[in-house]
């Protein structure tokens, strides 16, 4: 069995922030890590490879730095790590990233049919949840969102049961392979590397691979296969804030004038006095 | 302005706005732009050739470039880019259904919808997928669809991307509405990114704010991004439809109108031959807190990290009760595993919009604070007078919520009677 996991390096999101004042990014001390949804992945596949064999390979589509994310994997034990960087995948938005990745899933089924993909539920800097079934749906996988648990392969009959977390419950589900599973952060708690995985990992070869390497059409990589362009980017909105009452002063007064503030809107006074009815 | 050793009036790119998003570097002609371990794109003065592009691509202006000459001549290339979007036609609403009934946030996007439709000078279109669905084709009508598109099928009764994305993808290709909106829930969102996929067009998720640039016709669609941190508006101009999600509450809901006329159209499908997935169990609400849906909940009391006492809890169930609201809490509430993921609010809990939220020791993060902006009240409780949540509250009260809490229960219960 053949499994892919594809891994994102991203700006450590909590640190990124507009300057009130000057209105650019402030980005001093933003470090890149990997993808925490991806590494639970990547935890996902070391465990369905010893528990049914086979191989895993790492992906990660990116500047050359993100070799340091594919790095990250190899130590937890990943088979092989593939680094997919070439100016021309530059700009890409979640349509022309599904269509390098699955060009490169395609690429690597030549060698070793590739039997599961295993993505993050979404990218913590973007969110968007997209890349995942795209990538299913441009090589045509079983796609399965959200799960929480890999409950069997069969390899025999080419069947996979998982668990997906939804609304409202569990839905356990079964369906044919090859299957692209995105994967929530509760599936699987990620190892940590032992020293001599990690001294390793340094020294094992990356593979990097550009267009030409997917045999990717120049037409749908990067800024040109990609139909979504920033316009701009601004602050979320600002608010000033309403007054505030210290209660160290009076305890009841500040109470008192607090909530006369609140129910000064007498639509909402009277919503809340019939307890939120009509 | 620079030049370089040829001396060619050369483009710079200004570190502190620059935003990483690799553009310029795709478009710059002699690959003289590559993204330095910093995180932002430098541009090699020696292999600059002024040309330009890398200014006009620039989303925030981060590219230092002054040769007007050559910007026009840039934009004039980038204008000659082909692919027409003539044809298309209407604001289409993908509208869930779930358990036989019409999903609340298919109700609001009709709302946008018809806001955007307006603009444009349009029609608003439902699209209803599912097995005996006739009832919410009509509620769709009601809510203010002009016409609705109707696939009825047994074999539609179960969700399954697969066999969702190729119908929805073929009813946007019979259709050809120009706009594609659908609510950023569970089945939503996986939907949304196979139809996109199979259309080849662009898909921007979980949008707070939609409107049409009057100029261009475009949709706009404004989403946070970098964990909230940052807002991005965002235009698809070569392809159709926009495709659009929008998590639930974030648009006000039409009012119903039982009078409303539409017209329902029933197209022809078939589905392609498939090996597909069977669904083999469903579990309930299985985790723990089960069936509490905050999102639903009119007036929240939301525990923060100043607040995470459960000696203490009565007095936040009790406030809730007083206000006929729902216990919730943010991040740091559920991993100290005081209270379960499913009543946390926040970027990575649940996105909420009650009338009345009323935050408890929260201090508010930027992540807690974008998940709160549907709020239509917000009160806070902190002790630290500089919290940020303050700064978005319609009203504050600094203390210690152990002797403001109960005298709040007090007054209000005074007030109701």
């Amino acid at each position: 069995m053949h499994i892919v996991c594809c891994i994102k390096q991203v700006p450590d999101t909590a640190e990124v922030k507009i300057d009130p004042d000057t209105n650019t990014l402030v980005r001093t001390g933003v470090e890149s890590i990997s993808n925490p949804y991806d590494i639970v992945a990547v935890e996902a596949a070391l465990r369905i490879r010893e528990r049914y064999g086979g191989r895993v390979t790492a992906l990660s589509m990116g500047p050359p730095q993100a070799e340091s994310s594919l790095r990250e994997a190899l130590a937890m034990g990943v088979d092989d790590g593939i680094l997919l960087s070439d100016r021309a995948f530059a700009g890409s938005d979640t349509l022309a990233t599904s269509y390098t990745l699955g060009c490169a899933v395609r690429r690597l089924s030549l060698d070793d049919p590739v039997t599961l993909v295993l993505c993050g539920k979404q990218a913590i800097d973007g969110d968007t949840a997209q890349t995942g079934p795209g990538i299913a749906t441009r090589l045509g996988f079983t796609q399965f969102t959200y799960v929480t648990e890999v409950d069997w392969v069969d390899l025999e009959n080419g069947r996979i049961q998982v668990k997906r977390k939804l609304e409202d419950g569990l839905e356990v589900i079964r369906g044919p392979l090859p299957a692209l599973l995105t994967v929530e952060l509760e599936l699987a708690k990620p190892r940590r590397a032992s020293l001599p995985a990690l001294v390793r990992s340094l020294r094992a070869p990356v593979a990097n691979w550009d267009a030409k390497a997917i045999s990717a059409s120049p037409k749908e990589l990067g800024l040109k296969g990609s139909p979504t362009w920033v316009r701009r980017i601004s602050s979320p909105p600002a608010k000033t804030g309403g007054p505030l009452f210290y209660a160290g002063e009076d305890l009841r007064e500040s109470v008192a004038q607090t909530l006369d503030i609140l129910f000064s809107d007498k639509t909402f006074a009277a919503k809340f006095m019939n307890r939120w009815e009509a | 302005m620079a030049k370089n050793t040829k001396g060619i009036e050369v483009a710079e790119i200004l570190p502190d706005r620059c935003i990483a998003c690799r553009i310029c570097i795709g478009e710059c002609p002699t690959a003289a732009i590559e993204l330095t371990p910093d995180g932002v794109a430098h541009i090699d003065p020696e292999l600059c050739i002024g040309c330009g592009k890398c200014h006009e691509s620039c989303p925030v202006d981060a590219v230092k470039f002054e040769r007007k000459m050559k910007r026009r001549l840039a934009r004039e290339e980038r204008g000659a880019l082909p692919e027409p979007v003539g044809g298309y036609d209407g604001v289409a609403v993908f509208i869930e259904v779930a358990g036989g009934a019409g999903v609340q946030v298919s109700w609001e996007l009709i709302g946008k919808a018809r806001e955007l439709a307006r603009a444009l000078n349009s029609r608003v279109l439902g699209f209803v997928l599912g097995s005996g669905v006739d009832a919410v084709a009509r509620e769709a009508v009601e809510y203010g669809c002009d016409d609705v598109y109707v696939l009825d099928d047994p074999r539609l009764l179960q969700y399954l991307p697969a066999v969702y994305g190729r119908a929805l993808a073929d009813l946007c290709e019979k259709v050809r509405p120009e706009i594609l909106l659908m609510g950023a829930t569970h089945l939503g969102r996986d939907l949304a990114a196979v139809v996109a996929t199979l259309l080849k067009t662009g898909l921007t998720a979980d949008c707070t704010g939609l409107s049409i640039e009057e100029e261009t016709r475009l949709l706009l669609m404004t989403r946070p991004t970098f964990g909230g941190n940052i807002m991005a508006t965002i235009f698809c101009e070569h392809r159709r439809p926009q495709m659009s999600t929008v998590r639930p509450m974030v648009m006000r809901p039409p009012e119903k109108d039982p009078r409303r006329q539409g017209t329902i159209h029933h197209p022809p499908w078939e589905p392609p031959p498939m090996d597909l997935p069977v669904l083999v169990d469903f579990i309930q609400g299985v985790s723990p807190g089960s069936g509490i849906d905050i999102t639903r909940s009119p007036a929240l009391v939301v525990a923060g990290r100043g607040a995470c006492d459960p000696s203490s809890f009565h007095l936040i169930e009790e406030l809730a009760q007083a206000v006929g609201g729902t216990v919730a809490c943010s991040r740091p509430v559920v991993e100290s595993g005081f209270m379960p993921y499913e009543r946390q609010v926040g970027q990575t809990g649940r996105t909420v919009a009650p009338k009345l939220y009323i935050g408890i020791g929260v201090s508010g993060a930027i992540q807690h604070l974008v998940a709160i902006q549907g709020a239509e009240k917000i009160l806070a409780v902190n002790s630290d007078p500089k919290a940020p949540i303050f700064k978005v509250a319609d009203v504050g009260i600094v203390g210690n919520y152990l002797e403001v809490v109960p005298e709040l229960i007090a007054q209000l219960k005074k007030r109701t009677g």
